[in-house]
């Protein structure tokens, strides 16, 4: 003889029963997983020591309002040449001839080198250029001015 | 001449063979070329809004979808002209939509637009994104429209007129800015939208987009509006070109699938079978995504499946098994409760005998679990009294096939109903119960000719779309049925040949139909004598018919019988044993079919074989080493009655709310009362629970794995797409539980093994493994052990001894009718949006809101010679009891005809005033025989529909998208003779 009825009873379960019952699911959780939690550890310890678990935490805390700050910031006017320039930075990369600035690069120290090793106060008359033209390291560097000023003025 | 069978194509100089008739898009992608398109979809066909498509073509410019494909034609997609004119249309696309795809939530590796633009190698947009003048549309409950993302491809109205045919959306191409629109204008919520949703599914972009995917989807996506609005114009900024946005936003994508789930699973409402993916981020769903591949339902959905899956995640879901202790129940842990129902069983058992304990299976569960349910009953405790509660609705038509033809099941698939030159639906108010399947027949309706003819009381919607629209006077379909057949005979029109070698019985069935004259179906039904003989004609007169079926026929007395009916007139004339024909019994659950078929019957074993049979019943017994009593046990109605009589006491029902489904619930409800033992096993604490003695805890469909049988016999399976919910049971492991605490070895790992269980002792399904139905994959019953199944039946004869089928005599008497005191008519049925009782769907925030009160309709004739108006309060009173409701006033019926949806819970619950009535040949209740009368409480109130219910939008029918508008538009060039012009 069943009436309807629609009472219920939850059931209780103890506060340390159930603090049991965790444990034991986590226990079993971190025997399976030994070497992994034992790697996180040492990871953890180093994060600690460099300081960048504090940093971590503080932003992952914050990571809406942080997000909202520096989305602000950089949205602002004056970053735009800079964001623009990012990506114009790794279009570059990929034009330039590597190999070849390099090379040139190399040019380029040896030039500075000389000319840190020459008295600033040293002056240069006409007649000495012409002289110097005949010295053939720097007829190569003229020559390689004039080609450069060549290219870059090709349309 | 099979060479004129195919057409030879020339693409950028290489030969193809073509299909005559071929749409040259499908050609140009079977080839391997690339050609951008973005409107395109196989599934719905050319739309040609996009212009994204354009190759040249014998040397024009050309979209290439809007083209078939002849012998001859010559095909260039690369030459500059053609690249520069698709880069055109691309170019035209971007300026109406943002591409800021890192922080879109639909950018999850499959926008149409994202693959597209990469495809191409697009890098810059020459024209820069333009802003539109209209606002977002988020007042739906659950998609939203944003205009500014928006290309205008027309793929949701395609999908709204032609595929789903709600005809609800359309493209204003007047306006100065076009956009997409709902009904006339109007707000989406206030529109005749019935949220199938279809429209999010085909949008190949975020501007139609489920609104559980929004802040949810993406990692960054989850922001204040003005914040994303900032990350949007940073994103630009950094992301100069498209080629570093697209590194950058893939590689979110690819996060984002670690984090969100796909997971297969097949719908659990109707039993149509849709099947699709469900994505999930832990336990929250974030969409259901159906697939070209969903073999029941393709793209299609509807409201229940694409959005109705809040219940799984209600809080009100039992999560610990209760027993009745004195005034209440008692939460307890597994252990106890299992072994508590072990104990009572056995108790039961050895006091009083196997008989006295019954068993009903539910049809929403897993074919394994009915399997593993009558195996419970017939193993460990040893009887028969096994049932479903497909014995609430399609018994009787399995029953009218089993006598005429030999298979319980839908002669085809969806596909040969929307093949059919003519479909008659009888008692189904399809487009509600099986949406998606409705929408095929108006689909075929609509675009290909299909004619379709409607009979039933209501006059709903498939009836006001119907070419042919009847109201027989209620339980009269036999008759109407049997005249047609007579008249067919008497003119000679009946297949004869196709008679004479597949049909056995002629002579007598022709003799049983002598007293369905014209003249007598015609006074009986109320149809007039011209129009029978015109259906009598059409039916004789055209190649293919497909009759569809359903709760209108079969919940009568008459209901094994008139289907019979339906059966025997197919026979007449030849309409089985090929595509597009034959007898379609519109299953209602999503396992009504697979819950029978796996054996949860008093008389059959799985694959119907009968109990008596000793060959078959000594198969189960050797595998199952036990003793299964001979004699069939009894069914649901058996069941209770046996309550009343003193001989059951003890009842375990899985998944059912008998206490509101069973027709006459008070009578239902005081049988629970009288039992020693009561076990329920469900979700939630339903209205049955609250009279149980043990109540267990189940997971639904999501949670599980298993398989689920449609109404096309196809065999699909499901995936766990979720855990359990902590202290829930999916309902096998429960059964084997307590089968174990029985004594009883069983030791399933897996569903997959319970289903090899299955396969190896019912020969109907002897090749179903789970391999076979891996992923989207699935089988239809019979399936041969070398895996072959038989999408259409009786190929090879029918499965009689002689392989002929056999027309079945009928007698017809009227027994029910309205009364002087109980002067109107009952009817009842689903809704779209709810499901059954409703204790899913009620669950579902977004559909409540729109139909948040069940409602009782009225016919503008009956309202006004009462007095009634819209809102008004209502008691109606049947010799069995009386239910309580609010009007509404619409002609959806008429004159005394009274309806009440299934969803009616509480007061107005339509078993309050059913009897106990049957089905003579099955026990089906008889729930649409109730007569009952009036008693007006109030005479008018608050309409118990609320404005934004589709049910009061005003649909807008066209075909496809208008898409000639677009082109006369004077702003409008087509990119080939724009780059011609612009050399």
């Amino acid at each position: 003889m069943a009436k309807s009825i629609t009472n219920i009873k939850r059931l209780e379960i103890p506060k340390e029963e159930q603090q049991a019952r965790d444990l034991e699911e986590v226990k079993e959780a971190v025997s399976e997983n030994k070497d992994a939690i034992l790697k996180g550890i040492k990871l953890l310890n180093a994060l600690n020591e460099t300081g960048t678990l504090d940093s971590a935490y503080a932003l992952s805390h914050s990571k809406g309002k942080a997000l909202k700050y520096i989305v602000e910031e950089i949205s602002k006017d004056h970053y735009a040449q800079m964001l623009e320039n990012i990506p114009e930075i790794v279009f570059m990369l990929g034009d330039l001839d590597v190999k070849t600035v390099r090379e040139t690069t190399a040019r380029v120290n040896e030039g500075i080198k000389e000319m840190n090793e020459t008295g600033a106060e040293q002056k240069t008359k006409i007649i000495d250029l012409a002289k110097a033209l005949k010295d053939p390291e720097i007829n190569r560097s003229v020559t390689m001015l004039m080609q450069f000023l060549k290219g870059m003025g090709r349309e | 001449m099979l060479e004129r069978e195919h057409t030879v194509v020339t693409i950028n100089g290489k030969e193809y063979l073509a299909d005559p008739g071929q749409n040259l898009i499908d050609l140009i992608n079977s080839s391997g070329e690339n050609v951008p398109q973005i409107c395109y979809n196989e599934s719905l066909g050319p739309i040609q809004t996009c212009d994204t498509c354009v190759v040249q073509v014998n040397g024009e410019m050309q979209r290439a979808c809007g083209l078939k494909v002849e012998a001859g034609m010559k095909v260039q997609t690369e030459l500059p002209q053609v690249q520069m004119a698709q880069k055109e249309a691309l170019d035209r696309i971007l300026e109406n939509h943002e591409l800021y795809c890192t922080v879109c939530d639909y950018n999850n590796g499959d926008c149409e637009i994202h693959n597209t633009m990469a495809e191409f190698g697009l890098e810059h947009q020459s024209r820069p994104f333009q802003e539109k003048p209209y606002n977002r549309d988020d007042s739906g409950s659950f998609y939203r429209y944003d205009p500014d993302q928006c290309i205008l491809c027309g793929r949701c109205v395609e999908v709204c007129q032609d595929v789903q045919v709600n005809e609800t959306l359309t493209i204003d191409w007047e306006l100065q800015q076009p956009r997409v629109i709902w009904d006339n204008d109007v707000p989406m919520d206030q529109s005749s939208c019935v949220n199938c949703g279809q429209c999010s599914t085909v949008c190949p972009c975020n501007a139609m987009m489920e609104k559980g995917m929004e802040g949810e989807a993406g990692f960054l996506t989850d922001q204040e509006p003005g914040l994303l609005k900032s990350m949007i114009e940073l994103t630009k900024k950094v992301e100069t070109g498209y080629g570093p946005l697209f590194a950058v936003s893939d590689s979110e994508a690819a996060m984002r699938e670690e984090r969100i789930k796909k997971t297969k699973t097949v719908c659990t409402y109707c039993g149509v079978g849709c099947s699709f993916d469900v994505w999930t981020k832990d336990r929250q769903i974030l969409k259901v995504e159906p697939n070209a591949e969903s073999p029941a339902n393709g793209i299609a959905t509807c409201v229940k499946g694409k959005f109705g899956w809040d219940y799984v995640n209600s809080e009100k879901r039992l999560t610990k098994p209760l027993i009745r202790r004195g005034e209440s129940f008692e939460e307890v842990e597994w252990d106890e409760a299992i072994s508590y129902v072990a104990e009572r069983l056995t108790e039961i058992k050895e006091t009083k005998g196997a008989d006295d304990l019954g068993f009903i299976s539910s049809s929403k569960a897993t074919n394994e679990e009915s399997y593993l349910m009558q195996k419970l009953s017939r193993q460990i405790i040893g009887t028969n009294n096994v049932d479903n509660c497909s014995r609430y609705c399609q018994s009787p038509a399995t029953k009218g096939l089993f006598r005429t033809v030999g298979h319980g099941g839908d002669s085809g698939s969806i596909d040969d109903i929307a093949k059919a030159d003519l479909v008659i639906t009888i008692g189904s108010n399809t487009a509600e119960s099986h949406p998606v399947l409705a929408s095929r027949i108006k689909r075929s309706q609509k675009l290909f000719g299909q004619k379709l003819f409607v009979f039933d009381l209501r006059k709903h919607e498939m009836a006001t779309r119907a070419d042919r629209f009847y109201q027989p006077k209620s339980g009269t379909d036999l008759v109407w049925l049997s005249a047609v057949s007579k008249y067919i005979l008497d003119q000679g029109l009946e297949d004869q040949q196709f008679i004479e070698e597949w049909v056995n019985d002629f002579n007598a069935y022709r003799e049983s139909l002598e007293p369905y004259t014209l003249e007598y179906a015609s006074e009986l039904t109320g149809i007039p004598r011209e129009e029978i003989i015109q259906v009598a004609e059409e039916i004789a007169g055209t190649d293919k018919v497909s009759i569809c079926w359903a709760m209108g026929v079969t919940q009568h007395m008459k209901g094994s019988d008139t289907s019979t009916a339906i059966s025997n007139l197919l026979l007449l004339t030849g309409n089985y044993r090929r595509e597009g024909c034959g007898a379609y019994p519109l299953r209602g659950h999503n396992n009504v079919q697979g819950c029978s078929d796996f054996g949860s019957m008093p008389n059959f074993f799985p694959g119907y074989e009968e109990t008596t049979d000793d060959q078959v019943r000594s198969r189960y017994e050797k595998e199952w080493n036990c003793t299964i009593p001979k004699e069939p046990g009894k069914d649901n109605h058996q069941m209770i009655e046996a309550i009343h009589d003193g001989n059951l006491s003890a009842m375990y029902v899985i998944g059912e709310d008998t206490g509101i489904v069973d027709a006459n619930i008070n009578y239902v409800t005081s049988a629970f009362e009288k039992l020693d033992l009561f076990i329920v096993q469900d979700l939630f604490f339903t209205k049955t629970a609250e009279y149980a003695d043990v109540v267990l805890p189940a997971v639904p469909s999501l949670e599980k794995e298993g398989t689920f049988t449609n109404t096309e016999r196809r065999i699909q399976r499901l995936y766990k797409s979720l855990d359990p919910l902590p202290g829930s049971k999916p309902d096998w492991e429960i059964l084997q539980l307590i089968a174990r605490e029985l004594g009883g070895s069983w030791n399933y790992q897996h569903p997959s093994e319970i289903m090899a269980e299955a396969a190896g002792l019912a020969p109907l399904f002897a090749g179903v493994t789970y391999e076979r139905l891996e992923g989207y994959n699935s089988l239809q019953w019979p399936v041969a052990e070398d895996g072959t199944d038989e999408p259409l039946l009786f190929q090879n004869g029918f499965p009689f001894e002689d392989g002929k089928a056999r027309f079945f005599p009928l007698e017809f008497e009227l027994e029910y009718d309205t009364t002087e005191e109980y002067d109107l008519h009952v009817n009842n049925g689903r809704l779209l949006e709810h499901f059954h009782e409703g204790n899913m769907t009620y669950k579902v925030e977004g559909i409540a809101r729109k139909t948040p009160n069940p409602f009782v309709e009225v016919s503008p004739e009956l309202a006004r010679e009462r007095s009634l108006r819209e809102g008004a309060e209502i008691k109606l009173i049947s010799p069995a009891g009386e239910a309580t409701g609010t009007v509404t006033v619409t002609d959806r019926v008429r004159g005394k005809e009274l309806f009440i949806p299934m969803s009616a819970n509480g007061k107005s619950a339509v078993n309050f005033l059913t009897d106990n009535r049957v089905d003579k040949d099955t026990n089906t209740p008889a729930y649409k025989e109730i007569a009952v009368r009036m008693e007006v409480l109030k005479k008018e109130g608050k309409s118990p529909i609320p404005s934004n219910n589709h049910r009061k939008g005003s649909p807008v029918p066209q075909i496809s998208v208008n898409v000639e508008n677009k082109w006369e538009r004077a702003d409008y060039v087509f990119p080939g003779d724009q780059v011609n012009k612009d050399g």
